[in-house]
């Protein structure tokens, strides 16, 4: 079944074209909807703002207070822990602007039976789900994300070329799809457990032990981060090649495909289980 | 019954898993732990053909089957078994093609955005369902005409009045101008004028555009005023499918004469007409209600009777009325009439 929605689609290059397009442009329209919405609770807005970097700065003060206690982390110095942890900070902001539909998927969208209205249109029913709230405020992850690398890249003497921009945005956007994919995946799990509140809470602390040097875990710990939970894969490896020190091994180059095999086992997981959807009573 | 049916149900079924829940909070802590299901076949073995132009009326009491029938046939259920074949598509298969041929009103929901004004949830319609602007000009100017909406575009979906809000969905559900429109309740707690409203713009849509149209309610008014054609269901079953007339003339059983006398010497004279199977009812002084079984009495007889035996200023005949019919549908009293 799952197949043959695939392949109706994949009718060449131009048809993928014309689909990329198509929700580029629905995306657009579905911010710009969210946008007016939110600009009618404009108090709103600026509370969330407030709470949400509030809790990036105790974050971040944690890794600083640490740091004024040790010269090292296991061989990491503090402006290169700070780079990793900025560079990890861009993908979880990203991936966090759309999150939080996922989050309450359980809830909003199978107890109440939204997800009726969302199979009665003719987008893509993940597509709708990801992009029909935003959480703005989450763009000062971003933000604070970029400052840490400025801050650290000064204190380092790194500089940046054009090139290495592009690599930051490259593997920024594939850290954020495997942070999607990944949660996509375990909120797939309420089509078939109608729980309000779902598995993801507990995976969404995992996402803090990929902001540190992989190196400081023991082995099972790296193995779960990189193979199982790919978080510390995301953000480690990228930032590592960004900073331009070397770890052996290295599985920057890995990053891409990991993010398209974990995208991939999301969408086809999304649309099996969306398949077991049994809706409300009336 | 054309040899290309707009829609075409064969052997449908659902079954669901039902949880059997243990009472109290023992049960409860019992419940996180051991759960016993059942199967519940929601809809069973359902088969049925509509074509296009069609007003079909699908009832039914709570829980017969009515909402799970019309998921399968929009495509947010999937079918446990059974085939669907909608203007050329397996709904639940070819979802995203199929649902741009189809308008869906729930009436206990909006699919409109709650927060901001109606036309800019036309305008994200527009985009999503690939209306070009001068169709959505030209029908949205025509909706206008029809249901009067163009005053409160500008309100936010919250600040309407249900009735407002209940034609906004209506003009949203149509934007795309699909040949198949599905009302799940779309008159629910809606006032008589509103009721009207909607009727009267269900029967525009329906002659201007040949709109097939499928609908439940439970309100049997939206039914006598729009469609010729009824679906029963209970128990996940068919009961009935046929013209509403037909359903009427097999299950009217009971008649009554109304007979409104001409003075109080009359008074004695009309209670003879209590015994034989006659049911007799004061309903004020000099108005009385005599109802009786149509099959065991012939109504010119009585008539004939009543006059000879009482000087009466009015007579009124009525038949049973059709929310009767159903009550006794419903109640299981009529099945065997029903499946004649």
């Amino acid at each position: 079944m799952t197949t043959a929605t695939f392949t109706a689609e994949k009718h060449g290059l131009a048809a993928v074209g014309a689909a990329v397009q198509r929700h580029s442009m629905l995306l657009f329209d579905y911010f710009t909807q969210y946008a007016k919405v939110q600009f009618g609770y404009r108090a709103d807005f600026f509370i969330s703002l407030a709470t949400s970097f509030a809790a990036t700065c105790f974050q971040l003060g944690f890794v600083i207070v640490l740091f004024q206690k040790i010269p090292q982390l296991a061989g990491w110095r503090f402006p290169e822990v700070l780079f990793l942890y900025g560079f990890s900070l861009i993908p979880y902001g990203l991936f966090n602007v759309i999150s939080l539909n996922l989050y309450n998927f359980g809830n909003n969208y199978i107890i109440e039976g939204k997800f009726d209205r969302v199979l009665l249109r003719p987008v893509s029913s993940l597509f709708q789900v990801l992009f029909e709230t935003f959480r703005i405020e989450s763009l000062q992850e971003v933000a604070t994300g970029v400052y840490c690398l400025w801050w650290a890249s000064r204190r380092l003497g790194l500089v940046w070329t054009p090139g290495k921009f592009a690599m930051l945005l490259f593997f920024g956007i594939c850290a954020a799809t495997i942070y999607m994919s990944i949660f996509v995946m375990l909120t797939t799990v309420s089509f078939r457990f109608e729980d309000r509140i779902g598995v993801s809470p507990p995976v969404w602390n995992v996402i803090a032990f990929g902001r540190y040097p992989l190196t400081i875990y023991n082995g099972t710990v790296q193995f779960v981060l990189c193979w199982v939970i790919p978080f510390g894969l995301a953000s480690f490896y990228p930032s590592v090649r960004l900073l331009g020190r070397t770890v052996t091994p290295e599985y920057a180059r890995l990053v891409p495909v990991v993010a398209a095999v974990f995208l991939t086992a999301a969408i086809t997981l999304w649309t099996l289980g969306s398949r077991h959807y049994t809706s409300t009573g009336s | 019954m054309s040899a290309d049916p707009l829609i075409h149900v064969k052997d449908l079924s659902k079954h669901f898993r039902a949880f059997d829940r243990r009472e109290g909070i023992w049960g409860s802590i019992q419940n996180l732990f051991v759960r016993d299901y059942h199967t519940v076949a929601a809809v069973d073995r359902i088969g049925f053909t509509i074509d296009r132009g069609e007003m079909v009326g699908y009832i039914g009491p709570n829980g017969a089957g009515k909402s799970t029938t019309i998921k399968m046939l929009t495509g947010i259920l999937v079918p446990t078994s059974g085939e669907i074949l909608i203007n050329g598509f397996v709904p639940f298969r070819q979802r995203r093609q199929y649902v741009k041929t189809i308008g869906v009103v729930f009436g206990q929901r909006t699919q409109l955005w709650w927060d901001i004004a109606v036309i800019e949830s036309f305008k994200l319609l527009r985009r999503i369902y690939d209306v070009s602007q001068r169709d959505f000009d030209e029908r949205m100017e025509r909706f206008n005409e029809i249901l009067g909406i163009r005053d409160y575009l500008r309100t936010p979906v919250r600040k309407l009045s249900l009735g407002e809000r209940m034609r906004c969905d209506l003009a949203a559900a149509l934007l795309h101008n699909p040949p198949l429109l599905f009302l799940d309740e779309p008159t629910i707690g809606l006032d008589v004028v509103a009721k009207e409203h909607i009727r009267h713009f269900l029967r525009a849509v329906n002659r201007e555009f040949r709109t097939t149209v499928l609908l439940t309610t439970h309100d049997l008014d939206d039914i006598e005023e729009l469609c010729h054609r009824l679906m029963i269901i209970d128990h996940g079953r068919v009961l009935y499918d046929g013209p509403l007339d037909q359903l009427k003339e097999r299950l009217l059983r009971t008649k009554q004469i109304k007979c409104v006398l001409k003075d109080r010497a009359q008074v004695a004279g009309i209670s003879v007409f209590s015994r034989d199977g006659l049911v007799l009812d004061q309903v004020d002084p000099l108005t009385y209600r005599i109802r009786f079984d149509r099959t065991k009495v012939a109504t010119t007889d009585l008539i004939r009777k009543i006059l000879a035996a009482v000087e009466v200023r009015d007579l009124l005949i009525e038949d049973e009325s059709i929310e009767e019919v159903v009550k006794r549908i419903y109640a299981g009293e009529a099945t065997f009439e029903v499946s004649l």
